[in-house]
This record gives structure tokens, C-alpha cells and sequence, in this order.
């Protein structure tokens, strides 16, 4: 400490700086708060009264449902991936990642398709297993459904995050539990998900913020969440006010789990040394095998292949209408916009992490957490914070909203949380002599940050940045409100066709989001790879 | 590092710049976002060497987009497919009225704004299809008949956040009244098949499916499944037919999709040429063919897939009260627990 203090001078400056960029990146939720200021309280109370209770029922319910599914599918095949070995192993672990490719309201979409009356399934059981049919033929536009659905299309959160942690871990703390007589089975609840909590959790923490966030496929499927009733006052009562302060609240719910949750897991706060040795790999038995290549398969099917099979059907249907100038045009523009937004992001979270790793300030730490709660926030809801914001004073007289700046403005603060996720956990784990050491030699900042920091936190910037570019390829709200005149993306031109109902058409849309998305991807899993490799230890 | 970050915003703060309106251009805040009307705008362009320009996005967004940017706004027209959304506008001082009354020269008097702040372009019906197999046309007469105890656990309708339905049931408090219409959405929730969920078009592949013996859905939507290329989709709208319900008294509750001049409007000759336009034969030819929705030119007869559904008597009502009476259309959802 005295010594980082002995060589930055500009501290408070630097300090400074940071609070400005966190203002920045919450100035929206500001001026929601201070639009709820005006507010008249009589529709509040009228949908506290109605209909709030049953929504956040159905919020909890589906939560419950898309989490439980997520981590089914994300922490079972990341422990047999990590402590065995199998024949097709490295292919299913590139396709666990895929689902990310392809976002929620598309799956949603597919899936409401391919099982309804009219779909492949209903009408083949219809023509060639009548007796069964009646069976089959059921509604599938349920809650349960949608949650495994969403939970489909999320859990790659989880399995990331597993995948890595469990490999971090290391063999000896199992096989130490397993030489004091501890099942398989107990060794994995009772000391490999405890070691990996916080990885968990941070996955989690993403899926649950994409549920609270998503609005198309809920309404479709008939299910009303809290999101539902800040466009129940919005949409249907036209008082963006009781919306603002709907948004708001949410914001603050999520603010308190989320300061809960760090508390709790401050307490529990242990060291573990990662990763001295790896797993002894045994060759699985055939009951294992078995179990094992139906665990990996489940979600790789339902959570990428049937999609994407349906999607690529469709195409090929679809093939002799397609105009590709256009599509080739909507992906240039998500691809430009993406990347500048993508930048900007990661510029802004490394800024912090470093900051926050050298100086140890309290307010750099705690601005570094506000500026990830944003990703509670519905996109609509930021798309109305910026409308609400640069429309008033001083900014009235200019025409912002609807120019490029502000729609990327819209993406940086939507998800900065997802780029400082794995920055943030790969500035934290090196030994914070290294700052030390290198300021002793005589090192600024600068160059601590460009000699080291960049070097060893290479990997982490690297997946930050895949990850945040993945997602802002996929996003539709913030885009459709806030965008300039004639400028669509391949999101946007996905869910016009789709919210018609015209599926096929859609589908060579989507399917340039899924293919931008699984190459990114990919090139993800290489890295993370990288990071689970470890020298093998005699 | 500092460097990159005044950069950026640099970067940021320039490209906020306002885009200036050019004269041979217009700009539409639009919520219709079908193939149709790309053509229409192409053809447009075409005649007229005027560039269009469309933003799309839903219509409570695009309201609230219009009317923090006062005066500044960049918009001329206003597109939706709600009439309670154009009134909602309008009521809101978002819009200017029509001076030039040649505007409205090709369209049918019965769908006029009576306060000449919006101009229709299609019109649709919101209408009861029935199974063919289960239900008689002779059991059905008219909306309040849908609460009928004989519907029980047989009726099908999609979520009350839909603007049809709320249009719709502006349309009966209007008719009838606040109190009646709450008793009849009381008893139209109890005969529901399954909660309201999905797309028009899944209420009439449940019908196919036996789930529920009737529907409430736009008619358009009828057409667009027998116009599909799926097999699947054929048959299910050939399950069912289309029944247009108060035929004995005020008519079927029609809604449209309609267009509105801003406050402001930068370009206003030219959006008015537009409007004229899109209310002409060959645009209105355009919009019902591809779309199976119902001309506003009494010289545009239906494609010929709706025509066999034969003619209607139509809700004569004024179409503003589908927004007045909104506010009270939905506490009466809420209250009645139409989800």
C-alpha cells in the first residue's frame, strides 16, 4: 500500500475519474428514479393491489424452474467432463457452449413452433401413431416449459463457469475425500460444488437477470412476471411513470439479493490451492458411460441441434426467396455496432479492474459493483431512461435519441456486467505482490499495466470480450426502441418476421445470428481450454 | 490507456450528432413492420423520388419517443395497427390535423376520424371462428352471447395485454356500458378453455387440436393460414370458419391500422403525397393481397379468400372510443382476472 501510494501521484484524480465513468454508466437509472419523482401514485397502488403478487409468483416459479434446469444442464456434464475420460469428448464439450449462440426468444419461438398442432411432432404422431396422438397433442405453451426452454438456451452460464472452477480444484481435494471413505456422490456435494459456489452463483446471478429480462417470450407463453407489469403500466395504462418506478424497485430487489448473496459468501471465504494435480481420469464403466453420454447429449440436442436443425430446414425451404444482399448488409451492421459497443465495454471494465487492483480503494470497489447491477435492468427500460434523459434539459434541443451513439450508449451500460464478470475474477486471483514487486523495480502504472496486467489477465479480456460480443449480437429490445431510421440488425430482423408469425422467413436471420455466434464461441472454448490446461504434474 | 478513453468518448459524443433532415425525404415512426409495407415504400420512392425513411418499433414505444422529442422530433407520420394508440397520440398533442381534406378523398366516410387527426389505411374485424365439427353457426350470434353458460371451458382467446382485445372490449364498454361489460368478461373468463396465451393463429390451432371449441381473432389471420404453404397449417384453418358476430344489431367490432401527421412534421408536403398514396387503389390493392386485411377505398374489393367469407355489418361506433375507453377496458381484465 505505501508503496503504490509512493508512486501514483494522481491518485485521487484517478479515483475521481472512475466515479465520473460509473456515473456515466448509471446516469439512466438516475433519471428513472427522478422521473418516478413526479409520479401519482393511484396506478401503483392499483397494480400493487391487482396483480403484482400473482406476477411475482410467477417470477419466483419460473426462476425456480430456469435455474434448477440450468444448473442440471450446466453442472453435471462439466463434473464428468472434467474428471473423465470418454470417446467424443472434446466435440461435446464445444457443443455444451453452443446454446449461447442462440438467443432465448428465438429458442422460444422454435420451440413454441416445432411443438405445436401444426408442428413436426404433433402432425407426425398424428398421421402414423393416432392411437398415440391424443397423447402427444397436448398444449405446450406452459410455464414449466418455458422455463426448461429458457433454461435451455442459458445454462451454457453455468457450464462455463463449472468448467472452470471444478478444473481449478484440482484432484487431490477428491481424492483425498475419496481415501476417507466418502461416496462419489457425497464428495461431490459436500466438497466440489462448496469449492465452487461463487463460480456457480456468478453464473446463476447472469440466467436469473435474463429471466427478470425477458419480455417477448414470457408474454407469448401466457406467463406474467414483474417484468410483465412494467408494460402492463407502460404498454397498457400509458403511465411510463408507474413503470419508471416499477423498474426501479426491481432494480433495488435485485440490488438486495445481490448484496445478500456477497455477504454470505464474503463469510465463507476460503483458499484453495487450484489445480496441483489433475484428475486421475479412470476409464468409466459401461453403466457409467452410458450415463455419461446421456448427460452430455440432452442438452446438446434439445439446447442446439434441434433448434438449429429446425432453423436450417427452414432455410432451405425459404432458400430461393432469400435476398442475401440483406442479410449480408444486417450483419455487417450487428457485427460493426456490436464490436464498437464491445470495446468500449471492455476498455471501461479493465480500467477498473486495474484501478481497482493497484490503488484498493473502497469507492472504485463499490462503483465496480454498480456498474454490473445494470443487467437487471429490462432493455425496454433502458431504452426509456435514455429517451426520458436526452430529451430534457440540456439536452432538448439536440436530436440524440435515434443516432448511433446512443444506441451503443444503450448496449455499454446494458452489459457492462457481462464483460466485467471474467475480468473481474482473473484481476483478483494474482497475488497482488506482483504489484508490488514491479513498483519496487520502478515500474508506473502504465507500464505495470501494459508489462504485466495485459500479459496474465490476456485470456480473461479475451473471453470478456466473446462473451459481451455474443450478446450484444443477440439483442433486440434496446435496438428496436433506440435505433436510427432504416437501420436493422439481424435480431431485429429476426423478431419482425417472427413476431408475425412468419418463422421461415425468419429463419436465415437467425441462423446468421447462431453462425457469428458459434464461431465466437468456439474460438471461447479455445481459450478456456487454454486456462483448464494444466502442466502435467509428476 | 487515459488516451483510449477520451478517445472513445470523443468517439461517442461526435456520433451523436443530429442527422438533418433532408427536403426530398420523410420519416415514419412506424409499428407495422410487414413485407408489404417495405413494398409499398419502394414503390413509393419510385413514383416520387421521395426517400422514406422507418423506424419500427411497438407503439407505445415510438409514442413515447415522439413526445419527448417535441418539437424537435424528426418524425412526420405515425404508423399503428391500433386505432386506441392513434387516439391515445392524438389526445396526447402529438399530432396536427389534416388542413387539406383531399386526403381523405379515397377512403370510404364510415372509418374518418370525426376529429380529422388520423387517416385509416386497412380495416380489420375481430371476429368469433367456430369448429366445424363441434359447433353449429346456428349457436352463435353475438359477442355478449360469448358469456353464455354453454361456452364453458370452450372458448379460446389470446392475453389481455393485446391491443385487439383491449380494442375490443373498449368497443363493448362503449356499447354497453362499464358494468355490463365487467359481469360479461366475469362470465367470458369462466368459460375459457386453457389462460390466455399465445397468437391469434395459436387460438385457431387449438381449436384444431381440440382444445377449445371457439375463438376470438383477427380475420386477417384466417386468411394468412389458408394462403400458408404448410399442409398442416391449411388444415387447420380449414377446421374451423369464420363467423361475424352482432349481424342482427350493431354489426362485428371492426378496428384499423391507420396513420397520423406529427405536431412538427419537417416534411409535411410529402407525407401527405405518401398518405395519398398508400389510400390508393394500387397501394390498398397491394396491402389487401398480401395481407388479407380489408380496403378502406370502397373501390378495393377483399382478396378472394376473404370475400367468400361474404359481407358484414360493421360496429359503427366511434373508433376514437377505442381508446377513450381503454382505461377502463383493462381494470375490467384485471378485475375479472383475464390474464
Amino acid at each position: 500500500m505505501e508503496i503504490v501510494k509512493k508512486y501514483i501521484t494522481n491518485r485521487g484524480k484517478l479515483i475521481f475519474s472512475t466515479v465520473f465513468l460509473s456515473l456515466f454508466v448509471i446516469l439512466p437509472i438516475l433519471a428513472l428514479v427522478f422521473s418516478v419523482v413526479k409520479i401519482d401514485t393511484s396506478n401503483f397502488q392499483y397494480l400493487w393491489d391487482n396483480l403484482l403478487f400473482e406476477y411475482s409468483l410467477d417470477t419466483i416459479y419460473l426462476i425456480t424452474i430456469t435455474s434448477i434446469f440450468s444448473l442440471l444442464f450446466g453442472i453435471l456434464p462439466a463434473w464428468y467432463m472434467s474428471t473423465n475420460e470418454f470417446k467424443f469428448k472434446n466435440i461435446y464439450d464445444i457443443f455444451l457452449y453452443l446454446p449461447l449462440a442462440i438467443p432465448a426468444y428465438i429458442m422460444a419461438f422454435t420451440y413454441s413452433d416445432v411443438l405445436s398442432y401444426t408442428g413436426p411432432i404433433q402432425s407426425f404422431s398424428r398421421k402414423y401413431f393416432p392411437d398415440f396422438a391424443d397423447l402427444i397433442n397436448q398444449d405446450y405453451l406452459q410455464i414449466e416449459v418455458l422455463g426448461i426452454i429458457m433454461a435451455l438456451s442459458l445454462y451454457p452460464y453455468i457450464y462455463t463457469a463449472c468448467r472452470l472452477s471444478f478444473s481449478l480444484i484440482g484432484a487431490n481435494y477428491i481424492n483425498l475425500s475419496r481415501s476417507l471413505g466418502m461416496s462419489r456422490l457425497k464428495t461431490f456435494f459436500k466438497i466440489v460444488i462448496p469449492l465452487s459456489r461463487v463460480a456457480i452463483f456468478s453464473g446463476l446471478f447472469l440466467i436469473i437477470m435474463e429471466v427478470l429480462n425477458e419480455y417477448g417470450a414470457v408474454k407469448y407463453f401466457g406467463v406474467n412476471t414483474f417484468t410483465s407489469g412494467i408494460f402492463r403500466s407502460w404498454y397498457s395504462m400509458q403511465d411510463v411513470e408507474t413503470a419508471s418506478l416499477l423498474a426501479v424497485l426491481l432494480f433495488f430487489i435485485v440490488v438486495f439479493f445481490f448484496s445478500i448473496e456477497r455477504y454470505l459468501n464474503s463469510r465463507y471465504k476460503f483458499n484453495y490451492t487450484p489445480n496441483t494435480k489433475k484428475f486421475k481420469n479412470e476409464p468409466p464403466s459401461f453403466k457409467n458411460r452410458f450415463i455419461i453420454h446421456l448427460v452430455c447429449l440432452i442438452p446438446i440436442i434439445l439446447g442446439f441441434l434441434i433448434p438449429v436443425l429446425f432453423i436450417i430446414n427452414n432455410v432451405i425451404y425459404e432458400f430461393s426467396r432469400i435476398d442475401f444482399i440483406k442479410v449480408f448488409n444486417l450483419t455487417t451492421n450487428t457485427i460493426i455496432i456490436s464490436l464498437i459497443a464491445t470495446l468500449i465495454i471492455l476498455v471501461i471494465a479493465v480500467y477498473f479492474q486495474f484501478l481497482k487492483r493497484i490503488l484498493k480503494n473502497r469507492t472504485i470497489t463499490f462503483f465496480n459493483e454498480v456498474i454490473s447491477l445494470t443487467y437487471a435492468l429490462p432493455g425496454a427500460v433502458i431504452g426509456l431512461s435514455l429517451i426520458l434523459l436526452f430529451t430534457s434539459y440540456p439536452f432538448e434541443n439536440e436530436l440524440l435519441i435515434g443516432s448511433f451513439g446512443i444506441l451503443v450508449y444503450a448496449y455499454v451500460i446494458r452489459y457492462m456486467a457481462v464483460g466485467i464478470s471474467p475480468l473481474k475474477s482473473s484481476f483478483d486471483k494474482h497475488p497482488s505482490s506482483y504489484d508490488d514487486t514491479a513498483f519496487n523495480l520502478g515500474m508506473g502504472p502504465t507500464k505495470l499495466f501494459r508489462s504485466i496486467h495485459l500479459p496474465i489477465n490476456k485470456s480473461a479480456i479475451a473471453i470478456a470480450f466473446l462473451i459481451t460480443f455474443v450478446d450484444i449480437i443477440k439483442e433486440l429490445p434496446i435496438t428496436l426502441i433506440l435505433r436510427p431510421f432504416n437501420f436493422d440488425t439481424l435480431a431485429v430482423q429476426t423478431y419482425e418476421y417472427a413476431i408475425e408469425e412468419m418463422i421461415p422467413k425468419s429463419s436465415i436471420y437467425s441462423l446468421a445470428i447462431v453462425m457469428l455466434g458459434t464461431i465466437l464461441l468456439i474460438f471461447l472454448k479455445k481459450i478456456v481450454n487454454k486456462e483448464i490446461d494444466v502442466p502435467k504434474s509428476k | 490507456m487515459k488516451k483510449i478513453l477520451y478517445l472513445s468518448i470523443v468517439v461517442i459524443l461526435t456520433s451523436c450528432m443530429p442527422n438533418k433532415n433532408k427536403s426530398k425525404e420523410i420519416n415514419i415512426y412506424s409499428q407495422r413492420h410487414y413485407n408489404v409495407d417495405e413494398l409499398q415504400y419502394q414503390n413509393f420512392e419510385k413514383m416520387t423520388g421521395i426517400k422514406v425513411n422507418v423506424t419500427k418499433a411497438n407503439a407505445d414505444e415510438l409514442i413515447q419517443r415522439l413526445k419527448n422529442e417535441g418539437e424537435n422530433s424528426p418524425a412526420d407520420l405515425f404508423i399503428t395497427v391500433d386505432v386506441g394508440k392513434l387516439w391515445q397520440a392524438s389526445d396526447m398533442g402529438l399530432f396536427q390535423k389534416f388542413e387539406d381534406k383531399s386526403v381523405f378523398e379515397n377512403i370510404d366516410p364510415q372509418f374518418l376520424d370525426k376529429n380529422g387527426f388520423w387517416v385509416p389505411v386497412t380495416y380489420r374485424s375481430r371476429v368469433v371462428v367456430y369448429s366445424n365439427e363441434r359447433v353449429k353457426k346456428d349457436d352463435l350470434s353475438t359477442y355478449e352471447d360469448l358469456a353464455n353458460e354453454k361456452w364453458r371451458g370452450r372458448l379460446l382467446v389470446r392475453s389481455s395485454s393485446n391491443a385487439y382485445n383491449q380494442a375490443l372490449v373498449s368497443s363493448l364498454v362503449a356499447n354497453l356500458g362499464v358494468e355490463n361489460t365487467s359481469n360479461w368478461s366475469e362470465a367470458v373468463v369462466k368459460n375459457f378453455a386453457r389462460d390466455p396465451k399465445g397468437s391469434d393463429r395459436d387460438q385457431v390451432k387449438a381449436i384444431a387440436a381440440g382444445q377449445g371449441d371457439i375463438a376470438i381473432v383477427n380475420s386477417y389471420y384466417i386468411g394468412l393460414l389458408l394462403s400458408s404453404e404448410k399442409e398442416e397449417e391449411i388444415k387447420a384453418g380449414n377446421a374451423v370458419s369464420v363467423f361475424f358476430p352482432n349481424q342482427d344489431d350493431r354489426g362485428a367490432h371492426i378496428n384499423v391500422s391507420g396513420l397520423a401527421l406529427t405536431k412538427n412534421a419537417p416534411n409535411r408536403e410529402n407525407a401527405i403525397e405518401l398518405i395519398k398514396y398508400l389510400t390508393s387503389v394500387q397501394a390498398q390493392e397491394t396491402y389487401v393481397n398480401n395481407s388479407y386485411e380489408y380496403s378502406v377505398n370502397p373501390s378495393v374489393k377483399p382478396d378472394p379468400i376473404v370475400q367468400e367469407w361474404g359481407e358484414f355489418k360493421k360496429d359503427p361506433v366511434d373508433l376514437n372510443m377505442l381508446g377513450i375507453k381503454r382505461d377502463e377496458a383493462i381494470r375490467i381484465f384485471d378485475k375479472t382476472g383475464w390474464k
